[in-house]
């Protein structure tokens, strides 16, 4: 089959699948289920074939013809695009198959895979785009997919509230997105993502705004700070729907997005710093309110925050130019160091957070959905294999070595400290924080004694649930090794990365940095909390622990403030100038104007003979009036 | 007394008039009809004696045309007011007022 043939089958697979359980499976959840697994598992194949048979292509055909502007469909598969299939296909198989077993007593399980399929759709739509316009038409597509997940148990209130605000958040940053993409078209008279990168190279000059309203997309998209706060809230979803678009793929498709736009983010310096510093801040940020949260999806969700900020992080340090021997001479090269270790951490972040996230589903589903980690404890004996996977999970996040999040995080932290060492100092910090919520979350949840009765009588979850736990255990380990995973597959996103190999003395710094931030962060938390039902910070800190609470709460506040204080104002001002103004005064008023000179003519018609004779007697004499010149 | 285009004419206006205050004072719509052919024929004066003052036919041409048409429209018009006068009972053109609302 021909690699386009091929793409175009991974693609409409899934929208396919989604077809005929929205036509006709919604009410047999079984057969719905059955088919969206096995479509993500023929979907999964078909990207293996096409990724591993080393073929990258473009191709497009045009859509629509608008004046000047032609919008394509079109695929542009490079080793980026290579990249983030594999991810979204092993992650997408895991959380399908681990669905079976989690959404196996759900009412609406027809909806939930439709769901699953249509997301799947969306985003390998993004993955595809060759073109920013097809790009934001998945972008929406996800953020649609998204709203109809989150809000799967739509009989709760929160769980409706939650898919609101992560739609109408995204909207925010979509719109910055949109304007960002019709200012590149009007500056670069292009969209296609090849085509930007040969103009910006060939020296157009580009404005700062255009690559920071394109960031807006991702800001929305990957919940950066300030438009971070529907990811916590959108853990109101089914855990699974968390793990799959809440943690490994929708909300790396920001990053993702920044990835391929990479020259054009290059070519205006400023934007690359204030992307680095949206990151920072937000890593630091996130970081810092996981620690107060005592809900296991809670804790999960800040921490994918901060990963995620990370990678931004990651991203906004940019490019680094260094002396490389080739062949006996010194050659100055460029690295795309940031984009590289960018996706880099998302690819071990996707593989190590969808582990804790299915490994939280399963700990849920144990604890008979209680959700409270202060109300568990002691599950590492009721549940060994989930017990066994999170743990690895927890140690591939915090960085432990020869783990796959080291390898990742390094090669972040080795570019912070080429580039910027506030930023690495900040970083670091971050790590140390990391290791800290990670290992407090570990402990509650698994050692000590039960608290509660719904974890006294916790049951090991179903082989469906314990296969993708394994699976992505060990992808979890070994997705950063080197040997393991054949960077020749995707030379282009990882030739370019920054490791040991060419920098020997930055290196000894960073790694004993990394190491030591991991120890520092996880026996400070290991031996700080114990297993009691009240949160072990708050007890002996109270102050640090609400200053935190607080951190955490504010910018839900500030936005209510606005939105209570401003917006609804605002809005209530243009309501009466609606109401009043343009409904009442203008068209009513006009309508009545028209009205009352139609009373007068209807007076006219009186249905005399004689009456119209004078009249046209008067007319007549008018005609001759102006004949003669009279007026 | 030499009689020249004025008299004709004068005498071609005050038919019209005749003609037209009949249709504006009487109520019957038969006799409306007659006045209002009153009108049609004084306009024939007045063409008939451009005509014959001009020496040229074309007058006269326009006056065989009109008393064609106006016969064909006699024949119609009456026709409508027997029918009226058939259907309501009256021709009066005060009661002829249905078409109002």
């Amino acid at each position: 089959m021909a690699p386009t043939q091929l793409a175009l089958l991974v693609l409409l697979l899934p929208l396919a699948s989604a077809a005929i359980i929205a036509l006709f499976l919604r009410r047999q959840g079984a057969l719905a289920s059955y088919l969206s697994v096995g479509v993500c598992a023929g979907l999964a194949v078909a990207a293996f074939m096409l990724v591993f048979s080393n073929q990258r292509f473009t191709a497009a055909i045009d859509w629509m013809q608008l004046g000047g502007l032609t919008i394509s469909l079109g695929f542009k598969f490079d080793d980026l695009a290579a990249l983030m299939l594999v991810i979204v296909a092993i992650v997408g198989l895991a959380v399908h198959v681990f669905s079976l077993g989690y959404m196996h007593d759900d009412g609406s399980r027809g909806r939930y895979f439709g769901g699953l399929s249509i997301f799947m759709f969306s985003m390998l739509g993004i993955v595809f785009a060759d073109n920013l316009f097809m790009m934001f038409i998945f972008w929406e597509l996800v953020g649609f997919s998204s709203w109809l997940l989150i809000n799967h148990y739509m009989e709760k209130q929160s769980a409706a509230d939650a898919s609101k605000k992560a739609f109408i958040v995204n909207r925010v940053g979509d719109f910055g997105f949109l304007l960002g993409i019709i200012w590149c078209y009007a500056a670069l008279g292009t969209v296609n993502l090849g085509e930007i990168a040969m103009k910006v190279q060939g020296g157009s000059v580009i404005a700062t705004a255009v690559p920071l309203l394109l960031f807006c997309g991702a800001v929305g998209k990957s919940a950066q700070m300030p438009l971070h706060v529907w990811l916590p809230d959108a853990m109101e979803g089914p855990t699974p729907v968390s793990a799959l678009i809440h943690a490994a793929t929708m909300v790396a498709a920001g990053i993702y997005m920044l990835c391929r736009l990479e020259p054009l983010f290059a070519a205006a310096p400023a934007a690359l710093d204030v992307v680095m510093w949206v990151g920072v801040i937000t890593a630091i940020y996130a970081a810092l309110c996981a620690i107060t949260q005592s809900d296991i999806k809670k804790v999960l969700a800040y921490s994918t925050l901060s990963q995620l900020g990370y990678m931004v992080a990651a991203f906004g340090l940019g490019r680094l130019s260094e002396t490389q021997e080739v062949d006996g001479g010194k050659v100055k090269v460029l690295l795309l160091a940031g984009a590289g270790a960018a996706m880099f951490h998302l690819m071990t972040h996707a593989f190590f957070k969808g582990l804790l996230f299915l490994g939280s589903g399963s700990v849920i589903h144990g604890c008979h959905h209680e959700q409270n980690i202060l109300k568990m404890g002691g599950l590492a004996k009721r549940m060994k294999f989930t017990f066994a996977t999170f743990t690895i999970g927890v140690l591939a996040i915090i960085g432990t070595p020869l783990l796959s999040g080291f390898y990742s995080k390094d090669s972040i932290l080795l570019l912070a400290f080429e580039k910027n060492r506030l930023v690495f100092g900040l970083l670091a910090f971050t790590a140390v924080l990391t290791s800290f919520y990670m290992l407090r979350l570990w402990k509650l949840v698994f050692l000590g004694k039960s608290r509660s009765e719904e974890s006294h009588h916790a049951h090991e979850s179903g082989f469906s649930m314990l296969l993708p736990l394994i699976l992505l255990a060990v992808l979890a380990i070994v997705s950063g090794w080197p040997e393991v995973f054949d960077r020749e597959i995707f030379r282009g996103v990882f030739t370019e990365l920054l490791d040991g190999r060419y920098h020997e003395h930055g290196h000894h710094v960073v790694l004993i940095t990394s190491l030591s931030v991991v120890l520092v962060g996880a026996l400070s938390a290991y031996f700080f909390y114990r297993s009691e039902e009240k949160d072990t910070l708050a007890v002996k800190v109270p102050g640090l622990f609400g200053a935190l609470a607080l951190l955490k709460a504010s910018p839900d506040e500030i936005y209510n403030y606005y939105v209570a204080k401003v917006q609804d104002r605002f809005a209530l001002v243009i309501n009466f100038l609606d109401q009043i103004v343009l409904s009442r005064v203008i068209i009513r008023g006009t309508a009545g104007f028209v009205g009352l000179l139609s009373l007068g003519a209807r007076a006219l018609y009186v249905g005399s003979l004689h009456a119209y004779v004078y009249w046209f007697l008067a007319g007549a004499a008018l005609v001759w009036g102006f004949a003669a010149g009279i007026f | 007394m030499n009689i020249g285009l004025n008299e004709y004419l004068i005498l071609s206006a005050l038919l019209f008039a005749v003609g037209f205050l009949g249709v504006l004072v009487r109520k019957n719509t038969l006799v409306i009809y007659m006045c209002l052919e009153l009108m049609l024929v004084a306009s024939t004066i007045a063409l008939v004696a451009f005509s014959r003052f001009n020496g040229t036919l074309d007058g006269n041409v326009f006056v065989f045309f009109i008393l064609t048409v106006a016969a064909a429209e006699v024949a119609v018009g009456l026709a409508i007011i027997v029918a009226l006068f058939r259907k309501r009972g009256t021709v009066q053109v005060e009661e002829l007022n249905a078409l109002k609302n």
